[in-house]
């Protein structure tokens, strides 16, 4: 359960029915861990994410609020398996469950491979990736579901007619020749605090994914495929401060268990940040 | 109300289903492995057959669940007259009242087929 949600009941649900007794967020846990290419775990993340969003203070002193209050539940985590094909459509189900409720999904992987689901349930006209990699492989090692593609299959996606990639800082070359296309735009880390994010966004709907290699090492060491040269941690929250007024669905993945707790508590801070300035700003 | 029973597992894409006391026709059908603990759950969506809202449930696949059952019935067009139309049931020769939906033309004499449930109809 993250610290400060409530549990989640399952049953039916009708679209424009809500019937989730007024949730305005929905944590969903996503585990999968199949495709990561140097350091595994990221099915440790969600609860690593969780655990160590525990000391965290209800009360945010910002926007004058409490976490307890926003209208968060937890719906635990959607089990993975070895079949991302099928996990991801089992999962944006659940997703397009929450939705349907209107509640904002709080995703936590897991590989980024799960935000492909959150994507695909929420249909924005924009996403914005925090991310160290381009993740715009046509497909990685073969393939087409490697957490490596996952911004090439959100581009795929009708609905979606922008990507913008903050703080990409690595990718291959025909990765770069990819995101050279009109639909991508890449912002390196030294430029996105003065990058005026606001001004394509708005108006939009709007999906953020966090890949948590996004931040600087030093700040996130607990990821599969560190890149330094990365994001400050107040960067990163900033974008997310940012962001999360228009944003229907939210994302913070590729966190796994290979430290004392600081990428997950990074994470689970961009979670409550995320939440806290989107009740705020709407 | 007709239907019968049946287990999640059962249910596929096409089919229908009851959720919420509603018939709906599932658009898709999606499955959870259990692994060693638990039970293996599904993921039903669908669109109520009838009153065209989406509604999803989730459920272990070896629950119980009804399907409601609707028939595929063939009728000639009697008359139109403004929103409604007297059709003609092709397998009893009864004529029934039946409101023309907007999407469709139809004119006496032509043939159509519509779904029936209980005293609910829709064409196809």
């Amino acid at each position: 359960m993250f610290p400060g949600a409530t549990d989640d009941g399952e049953g039916s649900h009708t679209a424009d029915d809500a019937d989730r007794d007024g949730a305005n967020f929905v944590v969903v846990g996503a585990p999968l861990d199949v495709s990561t290419t140097f350091q595994p775990g990221t099915r440790f993340g969600p609860r690593r994410i969780r655990s160590f969003a525990e000391p965290f203070d209800d009360y945010d002193h910002r926007t004058d609020q409490y976490f307890s209050e926003l209208g968060v539940e937890d719906h635990g985590d959607i089990r993975a398996w070895d079949n991302a094909k099928e996990y991801l459509e089992y999962l944006e189900g659940t997703l397009r469950g929450v939705v349907w409720d209107d509640a904002v999904p709080l995703l936590l992987g897991g590989e980024h491979t799960v935000s492909l689901a959150g994507v695909r349930a929420v249909e924005p006209e924009a996403v914005v990736v925090l991310d160290a990699h381009l993740d715009l492989y046509e497909a990685y090692d073969g393939n087409e579901l490697s957490h490596a593609s996952v911004t090439r299959r959100i581009l795929e996606e009708p609905a979606v007619e922008d990507v913008f990639v903050l703080g990409a800082r690595t990718g291959s070359e025909a990765e770069w020749e990819r995101a050279r296309a009109p639909d991508v735009t890449v912002v390196p880390p030294e430029d996105v605090a003065d990058w005026p994010l606001a001004d394509r966004l708005d108006g939009r709907d709007v999906y953020l994914s966090v890949d948590i290699d996004a931040a600087d090492p030093a700040y996130a060491p607990a990821t599969g495929t560190r890149e330094p040269f990365g994001l400050e941690s107040r960067e990163l929250r900033d974008v997310v401060r940012a962001v999360a007024p228009q944003a229907s669905g939210f994302d913070v993945v590729e966190v796994n268990d290979r430290d004392e707790g600081q990428t997950a508590a990074l994470a689970g801070k961009l979670v409550r940040e995320f939440a806290f300035a989107r009740a705020d700003g709407r | 109300m007709a239907k019968q029973q049946t287990e999640v597992r059962d249910l596929q894409e096409g089919s229908y289903v009851m959720i919420d006391d509603t018939p709906c026709k599932i658009n898709a059908y999606s499955t959870a492995k259990p692994g060693k603990h638990g039970s293996a759950k599904a993921r039903v969506e669908a669109e109520g057959v009838f009153d065209g809202k989406k509604r999803s449930l989730s459920q272990p696949v070896d629950a119980k669940i009804w399907v409601p059952i609707i028939e595929r019935k063939q009728g000639q067009v009697v008359s139109v007259d403004g929103d409604d139309m007297q059709v003609m049931d092709l397998e009893t020769y009864e004529t029934i009242t039946m409101r023309v939906p907007d999407d469709i033309d139809v004119s006496p004499d032509e043939n159509i087929e519509y779904l029936e449930m209980e005293e609910q109809r829709k064409i196809v």
